[in-house]
């Protein structure tokens, strides 16, 4: 996993563009008539999506009007609230958890690094949506009452925290071996050595990682209404029924799913080019 | 109630519900890596509004979350005239999601290349077409391996979505949620389910793996 540690490409000299060679005057033409007639196709794609749209009368003003009301995005932002709050809790869990299997994996210590080995394994190879309903059954069975804000946030922090615990391997493994080798001559323990050499360059490597699989936390927590948990999707399906006027507001609660995804995106990125890692996903 | 009692009521169900989800995971990564190939074309082609729907396309199906997809195709579209089963909404769903991600690997397989090697080839003078068969392509694919494994085993873990709606045969998911609603299963009914979609990642990576160390290209 070196190449955690290669440096972004300069900007400007993208692949996309090395493809091809400096056009002259005739390819250009090709080049101008093609992009003409690829933006009348993209035209005439809209044309016929936003035709389907009004043949069937979704862009009657019934649909939309409520959106121009404050008590609409009232609502919707505290649903969205209630994302934010279970996937922070989610991630941090995760975030801890993910660190445990990890050290556990690399302690050296054969049992335990063959649990954590499993137990990160089942995490990763399991659809979050299973362990949702296990966690919505099974404490019900046993006659635990657990709220509904962990019963969500509980299984999607474990969903995450195996991939986490992959995240952080390939960290630790991105520290250059000869560190390792050079604070063992020096006569350091296996736990100084982890916890002073490399956890620290692992955890910075490994950042923009980390901050891109809260997209995958949070869409993870879409599944809300599963144990009705009011986040921002729960919310805008009561107002579905409300307003009667699905297919609006579902687009626009997938817009701003989309909105924040491409944010939190957009941020790890940002990390990574600024530090010069790359991310792993 | 044991295993054997569970297996015994519901074990045909499990297995319908394994073979359901092989095969909506076949047929979507069918599709996935079609529609994926496609994509990535219209990415690096010449023609700027291609490049743009084609990364939008990406940015879209990367950043929305499966169950607001799959409910924007199984419960949005009827209302706009357009209905499908319900198996086609989740292979769809799937599909979709599944390729912007297919071809963020193959952008990234072929950012690997290196400006230089294209440089070289064309001072060369290997055409276009040459330059793309012989030297990007090729590397492009071997080097796409490893995330395609995974991307396929993610394929896997998003057909659960099938559970969200009412499908016959329903797949592991859906399974252990009717086994549960009729039931205590408790932890066992889960296991099951659980063992299936493990198994069948562990299938999947190790076949990967395998094939990713006779392509790989070391450098």
């Amino acid at each position: 996993m070196s190449a955690l540690r290669r440096a972004a490409r300069p900007r400007g000299t993208s692949m996309r563009d090395a493809l091809y060679e400096e056009p002259g005057p005739r390819t250009r033409r090709k080049i101008v008539i093609g992009t003409v007639l690829s933006a009348l196709l993209v035209a005439a794609g809209i044309a016929a999506v936003v035709r389907q749209f009004y043949v069937t009368g979704q862009l009657a003003p019934r649909y939309w009007s409520f959106f121009l009301e404050w008590t609409t995005w009232r609502f919707l932002l505290q649903g969205l609230l209630g994302t934010v709050e279970v996937a922070i809790t989610a991630g941090v869990i995760a975030l801890v958890l993910g660190l445990l299997l990890m050290l556990g994996r690399t302690s050296g210590v054969a049992p335990l690094s063959v649990v954590c080995r499993v137990v990160t394994d089942f995490f990763r190879g399991v659809p979050s949506l299973l362990l949702i309903y296990f966690f919505f059954f099974v404490p019900a069975q046993l006659g635990l009452k657990m709220p509904s804000f962990w019963m969500l946030a509980l299984p999607v922090a474990l969903a995450a925290s195996g991939v986490l615990a992959e995240v952080f391997r390939a960290g630790v493994n991105a520290v250059p071996k000869g560190q390792v080798e050079a604070a063992v001559s020096i006569g350091l323990s296996p736990a100084k050595i982890m916890f002073k050499i490399v956890l620290p360059q692992a955890v910075r490597y490994v950042i923009p990682s980390l901050i891109a699989q809260l997209v995958v936390v949070v869409k993870d927590t879409t599944v809300a209404y599963v144990v009705s948990y009011p986040d921002l999707m729960q919310n805008a399906r009561v107002l579905i029924t409300s307003y009667d006027a699905l297919v609006s507001m579902y687009l626009v609660v997938a817009v701003i799913y989309i909105l924040i995804n491409f944010l939190i995106n957009k941020a790890s990125v940002y990390v990574a080019n600024r530090t010069g890692v790359k991310i792993i996903r | 109630m044991g295993l054997s009692e569970l297996l015994g009521t519901y074990g045909q169900n499990y297995l319908n519900g394994l073979l359901a989800t092989w095969s909506m995971t076949a047929v979507s990564f069918v599709f996935v890596m079609v529609l994926a190939v496609a994509v990535t074309v219209m990415r690096v082609c010449p023609f700027g509004p291609l490049r743009v729907v084609g990364d939008l396309y990406v940015q879209i199906f990367r950043n929305i979350p499966g169950v607001a997809l799959l409910i924007l195709i199984a419960y949005a579209l009827p209302d706009l005239k357009i209905v499908l089963d319900w198996r086609t909404c989740v292979i769809a769903t799937t599909i979709l999601l599944g390729s912007a991600f297919g071809s963020e690997n193959f952008m990234s397989g072929i950012n690997t290349i290196g400006v230089g090697q294209v440089e070289a080839a064309r001072s060369l003078g290997l055409s276009f077409t040459k330059i793309l068969r012989r030297i990007v392509i090729p590397q492009a694919l071997r080097t796409t391996v490893l995330p395609m494994t995974n991307l396929l085993i993610a394929v896997m873990l998003t057909t659960a979505l099938g559970s969200q709606v009412p499908l016959n045969p329903q797949e592991l998911t859906g399974v252990v949620s009717y086994v549960n609603t009729r039931a205590t299963g408790g932890i066992l009914a889960f296991l099951v389910s659980a063992v299936g979609y493990v198994g069948t990642a562990f299938v999947i990576s190790l076949v990967g793996n395998r094939i990713d160390k006779r392509v790989r290209i070391l450098r």
